[in-house]
């Protein structure tokens, strides 16, 4: 099934395709004929993180990063309502089990990842906080370069480093890093990237 | 040659090299100040900023405290080829407005001239 209008399903999609991990997920297009899927989702949590995706608006969706499975439904009829698909993700806490977050860019020869330890990836988005900058070379996944505090072991980033070494070059993945492994969220094209080295 | 002294050191989010003013930003307001040639320097630029930044092609360079070769206005500085270091701790309080910079965004610097 192509997305191509819903830029974020779409980019989840593109996720799957390369065989990267995302969280457990549920695209909910009609609430009414999808009851018993959101059902079947809520079940056994106490949290779930509530995106949206538009047509041709998917600048400004309504989201919740971390919703009471109770009010979950109820959210996601009203803003189904107003026509935005559903994305419901499993929800992963702010600091309990997480070791970092962040961005993952994609370059000719290397992988590049500028990370925060705690929190959500929208400190680096939105607050501008870079606590880690690391570079791993793509033709042997050797440490390249480094600056800032080690928020996560060199040996777990090399992991990631692995599963996006053979994605296409100049991409940018939003990515959390939990004990349980990684989990990616989102992939971006971003072609100016090949002005960096 | 004009001697110059390393001033601040950073992240090369978007390479190039740009000389000029210090414009201290701090609101949106002050953006829209800028002169030709300004070399802008905040503490770091959220998007609604960027859309001044998009209609104000006299900037030459750009210079923040936070951020990084990720972030939003990263993109958009390759984008509209602006030099940008990111990352240049307390780059508000060591620039001063005004003053002659050089920015080397290829070492990821800024030279007072």
């Amino acid at each position: 099934m192509k997305f191509d209008n819903l830029p974020k399903i779409e980019s989840l999609q593109r996720l799957v395709r390369y065989g990267l991990p995302i969280p457990a997920t549920l695209l909910v297009f009609d609430c009414g004929k999808q009851e018993k899927e959101i059902d079947a989702f809520l079940r056994g949590k106490k949290h779930v993180s509530i995106r949206a995706d538009k047509m041709n608006d998917s600048q400004f969706c309504p989201s919740i990063p971390r919703c009471p499975s109770a009010k979950a439904k109820s959210f996601c009829r009203k803003i189904s309502k107003q026509g935005f698909t559903v994305i419901l993700h499993e929800y992963f806490p702010l600091r309990k089990g997480r070791i970092a977050c962040g961005h993952v860019l994609t370059l000719k020869e290397h992988i590049l990842f500028e990370l925060v330890d705690r929190g959500a990836v929208s400190r680096l988005d939105r607050e501008g906080e870079v606590e880690e900058i690391i570079k791993f070379r793509k033709s042997d996944l050797a440490e390249a370069e480094h600056s800032g505090k080690r928020t996560a072991s060199p040996a777990a980033l090399k992991k990631i480093a692995r599963l996006v070494r053979n994605i296409p070059c100049f991409k940018i993945l939003d990515f959390t890093l939990m004990e349980s492994g990684p989990y990616f969220y989102q992939i971006q094209d971003d072609e100016t990237a090949s002005r960096l080295s | 040659m004009a001697k110059r002294k390393v001033v601040l050191k950073g992240i090369i989010a978007s390479p190039g090299r740009a000389q000029g003013r210090v414009r201290i930003v701090r609101s949106p307001k002050d953006l829209l100040q800028a002169r030709q040639e300004d070399i802008i320097v905040a503490s770091f630029l959220l998007p609604d900023i960027c859309l001044a930044f998009r209609k104000n092609s006299r900037i030459s360079g750009i210079v923040t405290e936070k951020g990084g070769s990720t972030c939003h206005v990263a993109i958009l500085a390759r984008e509209f080829n602006v030099p940008y270091v990111a990352g240049a701790r307390a780059a508000t309080k060591k620039l001063k407005n005004n003053s002659l910079v050089c920015l080397d965004a290829e070492r990821g610097v800024v030279y007072e001239i």
